[in-house]
Order: structure tokens, then sequence, then C-alpha cells
């Protein structure tokens, strides 16, 4: 009997508190209500009313915020993927021992039990498209494609020996994003994702920007796997509608939309009266949830309003699907909680089979289409003192050659085929050591010579900076408890502050 | 005298021990193995100790790896001596270099005597639950209450009430007609019910059964049950990675809708989609349901290996089969033995040595691939067959039968290997002048017919085929003529030709050469797929000999819709199949036979040892899984959770059942009074009172059982994302009950196909093809239809056991805003607008749920109504192309649409009570 009475008031207290919501929604004038249902129910500080203990943040709102489990040295994450793998030996890694060697065949050591994905029978080697020199305090490596990056060399901590088993598109960005190079793996923001869910309730906590395509492995590279599919990142895209179906449909003016969302809302809590079923509350507070949205989604993909000096800083090219305006765009969102913002620009295969994929031609587009904003990126993060609580990871899926690829037995513009046994990549932001390197090819950039770091080592140190320990993270599926890493990788100290 | 000495102390010395291990027994009753041992294992030692590591030498996985001979030359388990036993012995020790387990929290101290009693009990190994037989299990007894409350129609219901009454738990009464009828409808057929049926229900002319069985008899039935399947099949109409190119798998798709609808018994079900190719003579249907494992990925991406690829399929193959038949994770013994579960690395060849020996190669156009051949076709076919028939024997018919079905067995281009100026790309190998490849270890068996499938880019050049060397023997000659069209242009445009070969018994390289008169050497002269040997057709001489040979080259080169089949390596062509080191397939070690896992039914030696015998051996009813993880699986479809939870898997890591007895009841029935009928099991769920009950959850109960494992109440369940889609175009009155055929594509926003260099493939359909029932939706891998994700849906790359279900702010905006939801609010608008508003409201609302609408929820819609009249009437602009449907909509229909609208987002319209 005591224990009916117990659960009697409680019903009492959600109904007024729901009563009292309504009138608050009622009341606000800038659309619906600015605090989730569960949000409210929980940060009520005065006359706290008992919740059961069946309805958890989390069931309300599945992207409600989590504490890390250590101590975070960011908040949030800035993925750079240069879709295709861009040339470390143009970009980043000075080999001038393989200038030497230009245009002169392989030697048959390189090539021995080596397995190309287009090289055949004897290539010739390919030297450095590019010029080198030594920038910044730190006097890093830098070519000339690169002109901007001069500017931030210094907050940056390069990988020059990063490797990975996978030499094919798909497979490798699958192996960078879930751990492992087949389909079916959570991604990294899926995981982050799940972890700390978001600080934003009205943007998606896992946000995707794409420019020139999506990436050859699809969307499974910010897929959810097996968590469940709310943590899947949220393609955001520049034409159309921002996130799918966001816009009213004409017509319905917000005033009206509201309108139906009380009415929605309204009967979606008599039928949860009736039935008592929990998941209702839950998806009365999504209903709120997608409404704001509605509002706060075009704002934050709102580049427009920008002042001039900040688009002209990115170089953004408004109305057009540009990496420059996604860079604004990502940094619009960790400004306003969004937990990963994952970057996807398209068109770095650099193979030399065509104008578009040659060093010298295409290449050279992509350099000057992403140089400035990503400097101008880390700039603006850091004038606005988000720096030290973002984490910039920038990279490909593998690295290139030194030979000159030839296709089909034929040598083309200059370019270079797959190679995954040593690239480069960098990471810059919170908890990094400025002008660091780590690693180190041999002389002609083919393979690691020191530091050798692998992909599960990268995905250690990012989650290890957002404050998880990567071996203890594990979701359990098929009986099994499974994690980002898979079975390996270790944290990379030698790049941490 | 000593003698009797020693006598009376022998037997004293037996009486005191039976005295002690009396005592031990009294005072301790018997430690099970399985559920009290077992865990603890895999929670604190097995990580070290077991199917990865073996630490020591010692594991606690395999009962002889437990109780043998460690690294110190001791075994860890001495039974009947725990205090003897280093096991236990580590687990007490105060160095903590030595204390198990090592740098770990230490074994609680209730833990540590469970482990000790067992030892000292004699460590009696044990079997899981789920890997003993499936046994005969009486329906338990239970108190009178239950029979009062009418609660017991089904011998099912007596398991569930046991186990409520454990818990002192009492059911929810009969769920009213309109909250049953609905939830049948969708539980049968996906669908809410047609209105005459369920008038008929409603008013009591038919009984609950004759509803049921009215549902049942629905074609609806197999494509909502197909949907589940497909998950599992991890079915999609295109290849998965990278270009994500199209395939066409869909009558796979159709042949499982039908064999739920004919009730295709499961064992029979099982068997022709993992060996249907394999049975004799099999028919064209049996060889479509072998799709079921050519649902598996292909790499296309430039510069990938083939066999790589070749392997990941498999080895998906292996794993599905695992997942889907016996809840078992295979996919952990690829690189070690399992973790928990008794399964063996080697174990795991075995089991693939059965799946690695199908013709397919990961080859760009999914072969081998089954030609639908039109009726002319089929018959002409029928015409050559017979031939052979009458003129050879059953071997050659089975050849020529073969070959035009589906084109096998086939030599393909990519092993070529190109001495010079050619090149071996994608599906393809081509010569440019001066060019040379050969292929190793080519057999032709004596067969002198060469087929060829290529394209011609030239007239004056001819292929030179040679034994063993360019300078071997002339094999054949074939000169090269502009004809057909690039793969990439036209799937189906190459041209198929044959030419006479040499006489050939033993096996040879195969070298091939151009000749050209060209002088360009740049181009490119042909491009090569594959070549095949065939026999040449008996019966040479005979009156209409010619006439046969005809249709024969005919029948051989015709277009026509393609379906990946699973096909075997003949003899001459089997693989070997080799363990992997640590799973890595470039590092073969020793080679494997055929073979079941030692923990499961034993092999039966009369069975044959292919797929086929693999099939049959999987349904046999002494298979501990087959059954029991169906019956689960088909209770989550209906009750959202399984009678074990983890629906995935029933290892020793798997949740223990909620209902043991009931899981083998219903799991012995199946195989022995159902034999095998999925709408038998389905329907002897759907009539128990279990089921039937009303999902009202009271705070008590919510209290005591929140998650509801003791069913004292119905669940309350959203729909599936197809369930979502089709009950909005079923109400509005646009759903389309066209069945079968290519996948087809309802609207969706522009730019959700666009691939960096293939464009925007999407065609929206047209007519009623854009109102097809969800499983009929064009499902591309990499980029799958967006309301149907956003509901949970899976882009099936991979099987899927069980879609968790969400609820996401992206899904309300699919129901408010996605164009389909909007053209169907305004269709349901229409067929409601002639009426008073507060009539076709509630109408509305009772056509949608089945309910008639309280009053005061009547009343918000019509508050509704009324706002939304106004605001049309003041700014009457509103209604321009009002929800973009390019059409003149007057006040009163437009506030309706709205209505409609927000009654498509009602939760009683998402769920089924």
């Amino acid at each position: 009997m005591h224990k009916v009475k117990k659960l009697l008031a409680e019903e009492r207290s959600i109904e007024a508190l729901y009563n009292s919501r309504r009138h608050f929604i009622k009341d606000c004038t800038l659309g619906l209500g600015g605090l989730a249902l569960g949000g409210f129910l929980n940060s009520c500080s005065t006359g706290s009313p008992k919740i059961p203990a069946y309805i958890t943040d989390r069931s309300l709102n599945p992207m409600a915020p989590l504490p890390a489990p250590f101590l975070p040295k960011v908040k949030s994450v800035i993925y750079l993927h240069m879709v295709g793998a861009p040339s470390q030996l143009e970009l980043f890694d000075y080999k001038p021992e393989l200038a030497k060697l230009h245009n002169q065949p392989c030697p048959p050591s390189l090539l021995d039990s080596k397995k190309f994905a287009f090289i055949q029978g004897v290539p010739n080697m390919l030297g450095p498209q590019a010029t080198f020199s030594r920038e910044g305090a730190s006097g890093n490596w830098v070519s000339n494609h690169l002109p901007h990056f001069k500017k931030i060399i210094d907050e940056v901590a390069f990988l020059k020996a990063v490797h990975t088993d996978q030499f094919n598109h798909g497979p490798a960005q699958l192996l960078m994003y879930t751990g492992s190079p087949r389909v079916g793996r959570p991604s990294i923001g899926s995981w982050v994702t799940y972890g700390l869910g978001s600080e934003n309730n009205n943007l998606p906590g896992f946000v995707v920007l794409t420019s020139g395509g999506t990436p050859d492995a699809g969307k499974s590279v910010w897929g959810s796997g097996f968590l469940p599919s709310v943590y899947q990142g949220v393609h955001c895209r520049s034409k159309g509608d921002p996130v799918l179906y966001l816009k009213d449909p004409k017509g319905v003016s917000r005033d009206l939309k509201k309108k139906v969302l009380e009415s929605i809302n309204d009967i979606n809590f008599k039928e949860y009266q009736e039935f008592g079923d929990p998941e209702v509350l839950t998806r009365i507070n999504q209903y709120e949830m997608a409404y704001r949205m509605q509002t706060s989604v075009p704002e934050v993909m709102d580049i427009d309003k920008e002042p001039e000096a900040i688009k002209e800083m990115y170089g953004v090219q408004p109305g057009k699907e540009a990496f420059a305006n996604n860079c604004l765009l990502a940094r619009k969102m960790v400004e306003q909680g969004v937990r990963f913002v994952q970057l996807y620009d398209w068109g770095w295969d650099s193979h030399g089979a065509s104008p578009g994929e040659a060093l010298d031609s295409g290449f050279l587009r992509k350099c000057k289409a992403t140089d400035r904003p990503i400097a101008a990126l880390i700039l603006d993060l850091k004038q606005r003192g988000l720096l030290d609580e973002t984490l910039i990871v920038w990279g490909g899926e593998f690295g290139r050659t030194p030979m000159w690829e030839n296709r089909l037995g034929i040598q083309n513009s200059p370019g270079r085929d797959h190679q995954g046994d040593a690239f480069t990549m960098w990471m810059a932001g919170g908890g990094i050591k400025k002008g660091a390197v780590h690693g180190k090819t041999d002389l002609i950039g083919y393979s690691g010579v020191e530091g050798r770091v692998s992909v599960h080592d990268i995905q250690a140190t990012i989650l290890h900076l957002l404050g998880f320990h990567h071996e203890q993270f594990t979701y359990d599926f098929q009986g099994r408890p499974f994690r980002l890493t898979d079975v390996s990788g270790n944290v990379i100290n030698e790049i941490l502050a | 005298m000593r003698k009797e000495v020693k006598i009376l102390t022998g037997l004293g010395g037996i009486l005191t021990f039976g005295i002690i291990l009396f005592y031990i027994l009294k005072t301790n009753p018997k430690v099970d193995f399985s559920s009290e041992v077992k865990p603890i294992l895999n929670k604190h030692c097995i990580s070290c100790h077991g199917g990865v590591k073996k630490n020591a030498g010692f594991s606690v996985l395999f009962e002889s790896e437990a109780k043998g001979i460690t690294q110190s030359e001791k075994p860890a388990i001495i039974p009947f001596n725990a205090s003897q036993s280093e096991l236990i012995k580590r687990l007490h020790h105060s160095d903590p270099e030595m204390r198990m387990p090592y740098q770990k929290p230490a074994l609680s101290e209730e833990e540590i005597k469970t482990l000790t009693q067992w030892i000292d009990q004699g460590a009696d190994w044990g079997t899981h639950w789920a890997y003993l037989p499936v046994e005969k299990t009486p329906p338990p007894t239970v108190a009178s209450v239950y029979r009062e409350k009418k609660f017991l129609s089904s011998p099912l219901d007596h398991f569930i009430a046991a186990r409520m009454e454990e818990k002192e738990l009492l059911p929810n009464q009969e769920a009213p007609k309109n909250i049953i009828a609905r939830r049948l409808a969708f539980d049968i057929t996906g669908l809410p019910p047609n209105p005459d049926l369920y008038n008929a229900f409603a008013t009591g002319r038919i009984s609950y059964e004759n509803y049921v069985d009215s549902l049942f008899i629905e074609s609806s039935y197999g494509e909502k049950w197909a949907s589940w399947w497909l998950d599992l099949a991890r079915y999609a109409d295109t290849m998965g990675f990278e270009k994500d190119p199209g395939r066409t798998i869909w009558q796979y798709r159709d042949w499982v809708i039908k064999a739920f609808n004919r009730d295709l018994p499961y064992d029979q079900f099982t068997i022709e989609q993992l060996a249907g190719d394999l049975l004799p003579n099999p028919s064209v249907e049996q060889l479509i349901a072998t799709a079921f494992h050519r649902n598996t990925m292909n790499n296309d991406e430039g510069g990938t290996d083939d066999e790589e690829f070749r392997v990941a399929a498999v080895i998906d193959r292996v794993n599905t089969t695992f997942d889907v038949w016996q809840s078992t994770t295979m996919s952990c013994v690829q690189c070690h033995s399992h973790p928990y579960d008794p399964f063996r690395h080697k174990e795991y060849y075995q089991l693939m040595a059965f799946f690695n020996n199908t013709r397919d190669e990961d080859i760009t156009d999914d072969t081998p691939n089954l030609m639908n051949h039109s009726a002319k076709d089929r018959q002409k076919i029928e015409g050559i067959l017979d031939w052979v028939s009458t003129h050879s024997d059953t071997s050659t018919h089975k050849y020529f039968k073969d070959f035009i079905l589906f084109k096998e067995p086939k030599y393909p281009s990519h092993h070529f290997e190109v001495i010079k100026n050619g090149f071996v790309s994608g599906p393809t190998m081509g010569l440019r002048k001066g060019g040379a490849a050969f292929m190793k270890n080519v057999k032709s068996l004596g067969r002198q017919k060469l087929y060829l499938k290529l394209v011609g880019h030239t007239n004056r050049s001819t292929l030179v085929f040679r034994k063993d060397s360019l300078n071997g023997k002339i094999l054949g000659t074939f000169k090269i003529s502009k004809q057909g069209k690039n793969f990439y242009k036209d799937r189906q445009g190459q041209f198929i030709t044959h030419i006479d070969f040499s006489r050939e018994e033993d096996p040879f390289d195969l070298y091939v050469e151009l000749e050209t008169q060209d002088l360009e050497t740049k181009k490119e002269h042909f491009k090569l797929h594959w070549f095949a040997f065939l026999p040449d057709l008996p019966g040479k001489g005979m009156p209409g000999y010619a006439d046969v040979n005809k249709s024969l080259v005919e029948v051989l080169d015709v277009k026509g819709d393609l379906t990946p089949i699973m096909v075997e390596n003949p003899d001459h062509m089997k693989r070997q199949t080799h363990v992997f080191n640590r799973g890595n397939w470039r590092v073969k070690e020793e080679e494997v036979q055929t073979g079941v896992p030692q923990i499961l039914n034993a092999w039966d030696q009369q069975l044959e040892k292919n797929r086929l015998g693999f099939a049959k051996w999987l349904v046999d009813q002494e298979n501990p899984l087959t059954a029991r993880t169906l019956v689960n699986r088909v209770w989550y479809q209906i009750f959202g959770k399984g009678l074990v939870s983890t629906v995935e898997d029933m290892g020793t890591m798997a949740d223990p059942p909620s209902h043991p007895a009931l899981l083998d009841w219903l799991s012995y029935e199946l195989m022995h009074s159902m034999n095998w009928s999925l709408k038998t099991l389905i329907k002897t769920i759907l009539m128990s009172s279990t089921y039937r009950q009303s999902s009202y959850t009271s705070r008590e109960k919510l209290a005591v059982d929140p998650n509801n494992i003791f069913y004292s109440r119905a669940p309350r369940l959203r729909l599936t994302a197809e369930e979502i889609r089709d009950q909005a175009l079923f109400v509005s009155g646009l759903l389309s009950d066209k069945m079968y055929g290519p996948g087809v594509m309802p609207p969706q926003p522009d730019g959700i196909w666009e691939h960096a260099y293939l464009g925007n493939l999407w065609k929206t359909s047209k007519g009623e093809d854009k109102y097809r029932r969800g499983i009929y939706t064009y499902l591309k891998r990499t980029s799958p239809y967006p309301s149907l994700m956003a509901f949970d849906a899976g882009s099936r790359e991979v099987c899927l056991v069980r879609r968790s279900p969400t609820n996401t702010p992206l899904q309300a905006l699919v129901t408010m805003n996605d164009p389909v939801y909007l053209e169907a609010a305004m269709q349901f608008a229409k067929t409601h607008r002639n009426k008073e508003a507060k009539v076709a409201i509630s109408d509305m609302y009772q056509k949608a749920t089945l309910r008639v609408p309280e009053e005061d929820k009547l009343k918000s819609l019509l508050t509704l109504y009324e706002e939304a009249k106004k605001t049309f009437e003041e700014d009457p602009q509103q209604l321009d192309d009002f929800f973009g449907l390019q059409q003149i909509i007057d006040i009163n229909t437009a506030s309706l649409a709205l209505i409609a609208n927000a009654i498509m987002n009602l939760d009683e319209f998402l769920t089924h009570a």
C-alpha cells in the first residue's frame, strides 16, 4: 500500500512538471522551451521532485552529456580527412635523396614481396614534386604548396611514420574510423558521442561535413555499427536541407508548427498517462528537440552572418559545397558544443592517371583549396580561446609511394600509387605538444624507421585526449566487449604536452 | 588377525571417507559448472587463460586444458583437492606478483568458495545449456489463480505463469479487441488490418483464431517476415564497396517472400539457401535461394586484390551462417580459439572448408550469375537438354545445363599474368601490339570448344593460344572482330563466342599472344572477361543436330536479369583450405578438411562432405542451437526481446534464458510436432494468453519488473521502419499492393546519392512504384533510403540480427516533414474532407489507430484544426503550393491535412500497444 502511494505521488509530480513545462512552453516567445524535458526534470534545484529511477537522463535523451572517465584535455574534436590519401612526399616529408633518383628505375629490392594497387612490373622513381623549407620557431619542414600552413606550423605536432595494413581506400578508411577494415563497427565519432553525449541539445552531437564527394567507404565511416543508431554521424549538407527533412513543409509557419507539436505532445502525454510507458516521455522530449533543431541547425549552418574578416580569413565560398566553408562551420559547431565534427574532403588520390589526379595539377588545386582554411581554422579557434579545448586531427587513409605509378604499364602525369607503410598525419590543439615531430621515414619516405605509429595508436591517442582509456572503453556485443582499437593501440605520448 | 585388522581399517577408512563425503555433499550442495563456475572463469580468468591467451600454459576454455599439465609441469586443477590445486592457491596468494587475477582485483570470498567447493567435489566439467540437445519439456503446473484468470489458453502460458508465480505477479487482462486486432495485423502482415476483416473480428463474426488464420493467408505476411530475414541475409541491391555499384539480386528477395508465404519448412528453407545448388538436379528457384550467401559484399575498387576480398566473402559466409542459425559468434574464432566458448581455432577453418569451394572470386560482374531466361528461351533450353540427355550421360547433361544457366565452370581473366604490352584490370585482360599473357594450370579435360567472353576493338588482329610457352604448340586461334561494349558502359554488352580447341587431356599453361597488322602501339585490341571449355554437343550426325547446335549458340549469348548464385567448384578446380595464422589469409598453416565443432551435434558419416551435408547437419534435430535460435529470434520479433536477451549470442557469455523450459518446449515442438513450420510457430505464440494481454503498465509492475522479463503485460513496441512507412501509405489509401520485381525508388531528397564521380543515380519511380511497400525500396548499401534508416533499418552490409530501436529527433523530422508523409497526410485528408470537421478528425483518428478518440484528445486536435483554419483564412497565401505538392488546396483540406500529419506523429500511431 505504501509503495502504491509513493508511485502515485511520483505520477503526480511528473504530471505537475509536465503542466508547468507546458506553461513554460506557451509563454516562451522564442519557440518551444529552451530546456528539454530531461534537463528540466533533472536540473530543478529547488523543490526537486523525485524522479523515478527508470527515467534517466539517457533514457529521455540518449545524447545527454556524461562525464569522461578520466580528466579530459579536450572537449571536442575536429577531424580533417583528405579523402584519397594526400602525398606526404609533396607536403611534409622532405626527401632530397628521392630527387636524385627521379625517373630512374625502381631498385628491385624495393619491390620484393610488395603488393601495389596499380603499379605493375618495374616502375620509375618519382622525385618530390615540391620545394621544402623550414618554418616557424620549430623549424619544421613544409612544402611550398602550403604557404598558409607556415603560420600555424608551431601549433602542430607531426606524426611522420604512421602506417596501416590496408592499401585500398574503402578498407583503409574503415580501419581509420572504425578500427576494422571491414564494415560493421562503430565509427570513432559514434564511440565518442556514445561515451560523452553532447553539450548541445539543439544540434547533433556528431556532425559530418563533406566537400567534393563522400568517402569511398560510404556512410559506414560515420556509422554507428552495433551502437544504437542515434550515435551515428549526422551528415549536414551544404545544398538542400542541411539535415534531412529539417525544413517545415510549405504553408506551415513556425507558429503553426509549434501548435502542431503542442497537440502531438499533448495527446502523447495522455497516452503516457493511459499506458504508463516511459518511452512515451522520451518521444515527447525528442519532438521538442526536433523542433529546436529546426532553428538551431540552419543558424549554425549559415555562414553569411559571419564578419567579412572571418569569411576572408577562411576564404569561404558562400552557397557552394567547399572545404573552406566546412572549416568555418566546424569552428561554429565546436563553439556551440558539438562533440565531434568530421570533415571529408574528396579528391586526393593523386595517381597521375589523369590531370585531375596528377601531382602537378589536381593535387595543387586541392592544396590551394585546403591550405588557407586549415590555417584559418586553427588561428580562429586560438583567438577565441577554443584551441585548448579542441583537438584537430589531419590526415588521409594511407600514404603514397616514392615510385611513379605506371598503371596498365604506362607512365602518365606525375603521380604516386597507394602506400600503407609510411605517411604523415598531424594533430593540434588541447593536450598536444606544439611543434613536436615524432617518427622518421627512410631516405625515400618508403617506410618508417623510427617512431612508427599505427592507426589504432592514433585512435587511442584521440580517445586519451577526450578522457578515455581506449582499452577500458568497451561495448558488449555478441557476448564480448568490443573497443575502437580492437586488440592493439598505444597512446602516442611523444606528441602529448 | 592382521589381515582382519587391515580389512577393518580399510572398511573404517571407506566408512570415514563415506561419512566425510556424505558430510560434504550434505552441507555443500553440488556446485553447477555451467551456471556457477563458468561465469566466474569467464569473468576473471579466461581473458589470460583461454582461447586468446594461454598464459603459463593454462587455459580454462576446455576441460582437457584446464586439468592438463601446465608450464609448471603440474596441473593447476586437481579434482577433489582444492587446497593442493594451484588455481585455488593463487587466488589466496599474499605476493601480489603471484596472486591471481594478475594486477586485477581479487575474487570475492564467495567466488573463491564456489571454485574451492567445485574442485573438492571433483571439478566436474559441464556443458553450457545451449549445447545440450533440446529435450521434450512438459508444461509445468501452476497456481489455480492463473486458470481462474483464464490465462492458461496454451501450454506456452503455463511456462510464463510459472515464472510469474515466482515473482508474485498476475497477468494483465486481455487487450481490447481493437488493440489486439491492430497488434496481430502488424505482427503477421506488417500492416493495419483491412477494414472488412477488422470489422468481421470486431463485431464477433469471426473468432480470434479465424482472424489470425485470415491474416496468415495474406501475401503481406511474406513481405513482413521477409524484412526480418533480409536483415539476416544482408540483402541489398548494391555490392557495397567504394562505387557501390548495383547488383541484380532481387529475385532472391522475392524467393524469400514466396518461401514465407508458402510456409516452406525451416529445415528445407535452410538447405535450399545454403546448398540449393548441390541438390540433385536443382530447380531454378533452388538456385536462386543460394543467393543468400551471394549477398556478401564485392569489392570492385580499382587496385584491390580479388583473392583478398573473396576470402573476406567466404569468412563472412561462415560468420553469417553461425550468426543466423547458431547464435554463435564464430567470427571470434578466425584468429584464435573462441575467447569464452568451446570452439577451437582449427574448427573455424574446418567449417570454412565447407564454404571455400565456390566459383565466385570477387569479380566485378558478381559471376557466377544465373540468367533469368525468357519463357521462349527456357523452352529452347529444355529442347537442348533433352537432346543432350538422349545422346549422352547425366554428367554431360549437368555440364550443359550448368553452362547454359550460369556459365560455369569458367576461367576468369584476373588469373592471367601479363608478359608484355598488356594489362589485367578489373574483370578483364587486354593486350596491345606485341602483347602476350599466360594463365597457369588450365584444365580443358579434353574438351574441344573454347568459349570466350570479350569486347573487340579491332578487325585486324588475331589471338593465338599456345601450350606451355610462347613458342608452344598452337591450341587455337581467334580472329578478333570489332564487337561489343566495354563493361563499365554496359554490363552485358560484351559478346560470347567460341572456337575449336586442341584436345588436351592434361593440365597446361595457356599462353595468349596478339598478332596484328596494326601499327598503333598504345591501343588495346580487346578485353577478355573469361574463357571456358565445353564438349562438343553430343549426337553429332543425328538428324536435328544442326538445329540444336544453333539453339545452343543462341541461348548462350542471351542477355537478361542476372542473379548471383552459389556454384561449387568441380573436382578439377577444387580449392584447399588452410588454417590462417592469426586470421591472416596470407599466412597459411596446416591444410584442413571439412568438419563441424566438437561441442555441437556429431557429424553423420552418411552426409555429403560439402555445403549440402553441412546444411543437413545444421537442421538435424540433434543440433542444439538451430531450433533454439529460431524460436528466440521469432519471439524477439513479437515481444521486442528474446527469451535469451542477447539474441545474437547463446554462448557462455550470453544472458541465461528468462524461461529456459519454454525455450526448449517451443524448440522441441517446432522440430517435432510443428515440422519446422514457421507459421505454426508464430501462430502458437499469437494464440497464447501471454500475447493477448493488454500492454497497460502499472506503476507496481514497472517497479517489480521494469523490463517486463516475466511478461505480466504485453509490450508496447515501436513499429519497424518499413511498417511506419507502409502504414502511412496504407491509411491514406496510397499503398500499392504490387509485389516482387526490381527495387523501386520512391522520392528522397536530392543529392543523397551523389557519388564523387558517378553523379546522382537515384531515378524516382513513377506511378504506383512510388507507393510500394518499404521492402521493395532499392537499398544502396553506402547510401540507404534515409527515412528508413532514421527508424533503425540497417544498411545490410553485414548480417544484422536485431535492429536496436531508438527514439531520436531525426525520426520526428521524417514523419513531420518528409514529402512522402506529407503526401500521405494530404491524401488521408482528402478522403475525409467532405465531412464535418469533428467527424472527419474522429474518423481519421479511428482509421489510423483503430481507437475511438477520447474527448480530450479529440478536443486537442479540433483546436489545432481551428487554429490552422484561422491561420489560413488570415493568410491565404500560405496555401500556395501547400505541403509542396503542386496542388490547389482549399482551407478545410489543408487544415485536415495538418491534422492528418499530427495523427501520423502520435505515439499510438508509431507503436502498437
